[in-house]
């Protein structure tokens, strides 16, 4: 496969660890402990020690029904199904923005409309796509397709590929863009034609980004339970889903643990393939030798039509979802009294004022910790020997790989008794959002530096630098756009996320996404949507913000990009 | 050239290091009663802030579906972090004893809620009755000129068909006393052959009780099977939905409250026990707009959406859902779904 650039780089050779690293690799293992492993050892504690004695009784009591079984057969169905549309469509629209000539304003757009069902609660998303394609939908009245049924595989399938492939585009959309144009520019004089320099350049340089979103999107499908709740229906059970009734429903939390911890061999699995398939080879294509930078190339008229009109097909549809939440925002009364008032948001600013404080001050600190965590394991772990480096990786991605709502009730079973009493306050939230979200930085960083050549570090050192200096001057702004996708992925599940952060809000803290589900419990639906729309309002602007300061931290690194 | 801590590590130092003085920021706090409740945000405040002005007890509290608060209740033993749950269903009181979740304490003044309404131990105390109820788009009823359905046996009509959506069997609530009204209007067999016969009828079975409320507001699906509250509670949104009763029967959940085991204030909690079990506390319904049914007889209501002399309400064991409800569960899976 024409895959290194040059013959003798080894991506994956690490350099001794310095012991100015030490106390900082003692914190992270500390904190791995402490947050990760420790709420993970009471739960298991509790599912598998049953009367003092070990036992796999709760184990085998959710395995005994053939509706939990066949509710693991459909998560894998559905998990594969999600990752795969999702990475094309997120590969698609990442491709047209890097490498596509649009104008800056529509490919500006583009990304904007792309993540925007990522950056809306679960809840309202699943109701706006059913009010579309549900029975007597609005789309289907509008198009005259006579109605299907869209409970089960088919409307869960639809919903998670709409939520999740932003993450694969963002994740596709910084590797793509590090990817140097010299290289399409290159095979393209030599004579090979634009599809050629896409299928044996652009696509095999892509592998592991395409591999990164797969997993990240194998394991959010795999773990979601929001959307199947409301889309999936009695005809297609899925594990968390079945795990949170089995808690919720059946009062059963050992039960409802059990299952969920059954979802752990295919994300280990899944992990294990990952790292075998994409360890083995050489990504590197910055190697400081880059001269000019020529222009991006796309893939052929024929294939840029094809995505182009995918895109538009997908970007259309988008909106129409999200006008209907706007729209149900902005009336009386859903569906009876249409017509148009901001009492919504009224209530939104008044009642729900303290859950938006709480929500973005929770985000912005999860935001600023996680990062520096993910780039912090991230480095360490691709470029230092590390002891248990492999394990140090594994670990910090183990609660990613988890339901959400298994990880919210072992924080509180650890975290309420014990050493550590944390329930009731805001940490509580943070370290959650911490170490269950940074694995999209982790793995956008380990992207990034499988894609640099350590030469170029190497080279700073022997010209004399320190290894400080070359870390903030060398490694740092090539790491930024990883940094930056895994800040803006912290900062955007911070804002949404639910199923684990439900059991830790608090008297004290709550949480915008928590509310919102409250107000569809409570069918107050026009006041739900106003609160989607102020959320994405303020995901929004807080993207913007990361975006304009990174502009500012690294002017050099962010206009290369956007010449890109 | 190297120090013991690089920018880099002491960076991270300091974000840790914030972590933990969060951690310790939070302090214990002014004496205040502390609560978990399912009742909406707006019930929740009318109760909350009634008793504020009486007592002059601050009330904390928050707001969960019934299941996620027994999980946290149940996750939190040892150190419960609330007084007392207000409002959550009976049965999960009663599932919660065996776990010492709950306290025995019989509030001051609960003698006057009758007997069938409350824990003889004093483990709970039911303060409102929600009855099961059918709830039909009126609009897709007048189309297809039909009638609100009177019987379990009218939800089979094949007017229905793919149009129904109701509770799946395993969300607390809703569908466990829709389950419960079945066998207690028909008998366990019949209730199951009857439920495998409207599978037919049914779009789909929503993981929430009140999941199916808002499709068949805005005609989505034609009707389904809900709790009186959630019913009402759509109505007086202003959607046209008709509510009516099956003449076979049906079964009232039973709304009540507890003492936390271990709980840090008892004597608050036991002050609030005694007023919620007071006449004054259940006359907020109605002035609070509140749709439930008072379990103190001596608190009449007017409206007539609450009226249940028409309504034939059959008897409730909870003693014996309790025990059957894995069963009964794991029949309608096999028997109904299959």
């Amino acid at each position: 496969m024409p895959l290194t650039v040059s013959g003798q780089i080894n991506p994956n050779r690490r350099a001794k660890l310095d012991p100015a690293l030490l106390p900082l690799l003692i914190l992270l293992w500390g904190s791995m402990g402490v947050f990760v492993l420790y709420p993970l050892a009471r739960l298991l504690y509790m599912v598998f020690v049953v009367d003092g004695a070990g036992s796999l009784a709760n184990l085998a009591k959710a395995f005994s029904s053939w509706y939990n079984r066949k509710a693991l057969v459909d998560s894998l169905i559905l998990a594969a199904s999600v990752a795969t549309s999702g990475t094309f469509l997120g590969f698609l629209f990442a491709f047209c923005v890097t490498r596509v000539s649009l104008p800056r304003a529509i490919k500006w757009f583009l990304g904007a409309v792309v993540v925007l069902p990522f950056v809306s609660p679960p809840f309202t998303s699943s109701i706006a796509l059913t009010l579309a394609l549900g029975p007597n939908g609005l789309l289907l009245k509008l198009l005259h397709v006579p109605g299907f049924n869209i409970y089960g595989f088919l409307g869960t399938w639809i919903a998670e590929t709409l939520t999740y492939f932003p993450v694969a585009f963002l994740t596709l959309a910084a590797v793509l863009g590090a990817i140097d144009p010299n290289l399409e520019d290159a095979a393209m004089s030599m004579g090979g034609s634009r599809w050629r320099t896409f299928r044996t350049i652009t696509l095999p340089l892509s592998i592991p980004g395409l591999a990164n979103a797969y997993l990240l999107l194998f394991g959010s499908s795999l773990t979601d339970f929001a959307t199947p709740l409301v889309m999936a229906g009695h005809t297609f059970p899925v594990l968390p889903t079945q795990a949170y009734l089995q808690i919720t429903g059946m009062y059963d939390l050992q039960g409802g643990s059990a299952i969920s911890f059954v979802l752990l061999v295919p994300a280990l699995l899944v992990y294990l393939l990952q790292r075998y398939w994409v360890e083995r080879r050489s990504w590197v294509t910055v190697t400081g030798r880059g001269g000019a930078h020529a222009a991006a190339r796309g893939a052929g008229f024929t294939a840029e039509a094809l995505m182009l009109a995918v895109i538009s097909v997908l970007t259309l549809f988008i909106i129409f979802l999200y006008s209907i939440i706007l729209w149900g925002s902005l009336v009386k009364v859903w569906g009876v009294d249409n017509s148009l008032t901001l009492k919504n948001y009224a209530y939104v600013f008044t009642v729900g004022l303290k859950a938006v404080k709480d929500t973005v001050l929770i985000a912005i600190t999860s935001t600023l910790i996680g990062s520096v965590v993910a780039v912090s394991i991230g480095y360490l772990v691709s470029r230092k020997e590390v002891p248990w480096r492999k394990t140090l990786e594994f670990v910090s991605l183990l609660d990613y790989v988890l339901p959400g709502t298994v990880v919210g009730i072992a924080y509180v079973i650890a975290f309420n008794t014990g050493p550590i009493v944390l329930t009731g306050t805001m940490s509580i939230i943070v370290a959650l959002c911490v170490f269950r979200y940074d694995a999209a930085g982790i793995r956008a960083t380990v992207a990034s530096l499988r894609q640099i050549d350590p030469s170029l570090e190497e080279a700073s050192l022997s010209l004399g630098a320190s290894r400080k200096t070359t870390f903030f001057r060398v490694t740092l702004p090539l790491l930024m756009p990883a940094a930056i996708a895994g800040m803006r992925y912290l900062f955007v599940v911070s804002m949404t996320a639910i199923s684990a952060t439900i059991f830790l809000v608090s008297v004290k803290w709550s949480l915008l996404t928590v509310r919102i589900l409250e107000c569809v419990t409570e069918l107050l639906f026009a006041e739900a949507a106003a609160f989607s729309v102020v959320l994405v309002i303020i995901v929004f602007a807080a993207i913007g913000v990361i975006s304009l300061l990174f502009r500012m931290a690294y002017p050099e690194t962010s206009r290369q990009l956007r010449r890109r | 050239m190297m120090k013991p801590f690089n920018s880099k590590s002491r960076l991270v130092i300091l974000a840790l290091l914030s972590l933990v003085l969060f951690a310790g920021s939070v302090s214990a706090g002014q004496p205040t009663l502390n609560v978990y409740t399912i009742w909406s945000e707006r019930y929740a405040n009318e109760i909350f802030s009634a008793f504020e002005k009486d007592a002059g007890i601050k009330v904390n509290w928050m707001r969960f579906s019934s299941g996620e608060l027994q999980a946290r209740l149940e996750a939190e033993k040892g150190n419960p972090q609330v007084d007392v749950v207000f409002g959550n269903m009976a049965e999960a009181f009663v599932n919660g004893i065996p776990k010492g979740l709950f306290a025995p304490y019989k509030p001051k003044g609960s003698e006057s809620i009758p007997a069938k309404f409350r824990d003889s131990e004093g483990y709970w105390t039911g303060v409102a009755l929600d009855p099961i109820c059918f709830m039909f788009n009126a609009k897709f009823l007048k189309e297809h000129g039909l009638n609100p359905p009177v019987s379990w046996q009218d939800l089979l009509n094949p007017a229905y068909r793919n149009k129904l959506q109701m509770a799946d069997a395993r969300t607390s609530g809703t569908a466990m006393y829709r389950l419960l009204s079945l066998i207690q209007a028909m008998g366990e067999d019949k209730a199951f052959a009857y439920q495998r016969a409207l599978n037919a009828n049914v779009q789909v079975y929503t993981k929430s009780g009140a999941g199916g409320a808002l499709p068949i507001a805005r005609g989505q699906a034609a009707g389904g099977i809900f709790f009186l509250v959630d019913a009402l509670e759509v109505q007086q949104k202003g959607y046209d939905v008709a509510i009516s009763y099956p003449k076979e029967g049906l079964v009232a959940g039973i709304e009540a409250m507890a003492l936390v085991n271990g709980a840090k204030q008892p004597e608050i909690a036991k002050k609030f026990l005694d007023w919620a079990s007071t006449a004054r506390m259940q006359r907020i319904y109605e002035a609070g707009r509140i749709n439930l049914i008072p379990s103190n007889p001596e608190v009449k209501v007017t409206n007539p959406g609450l009226d249940m002399s028409k309504v034939k309400v059959l008897p409730l064991d909870l003693k014996w859902a309790g025990e059957n409800r894995d069963r009964l569960v794991e029949r309608w899976i096999n028997e109904v779904l299959r």
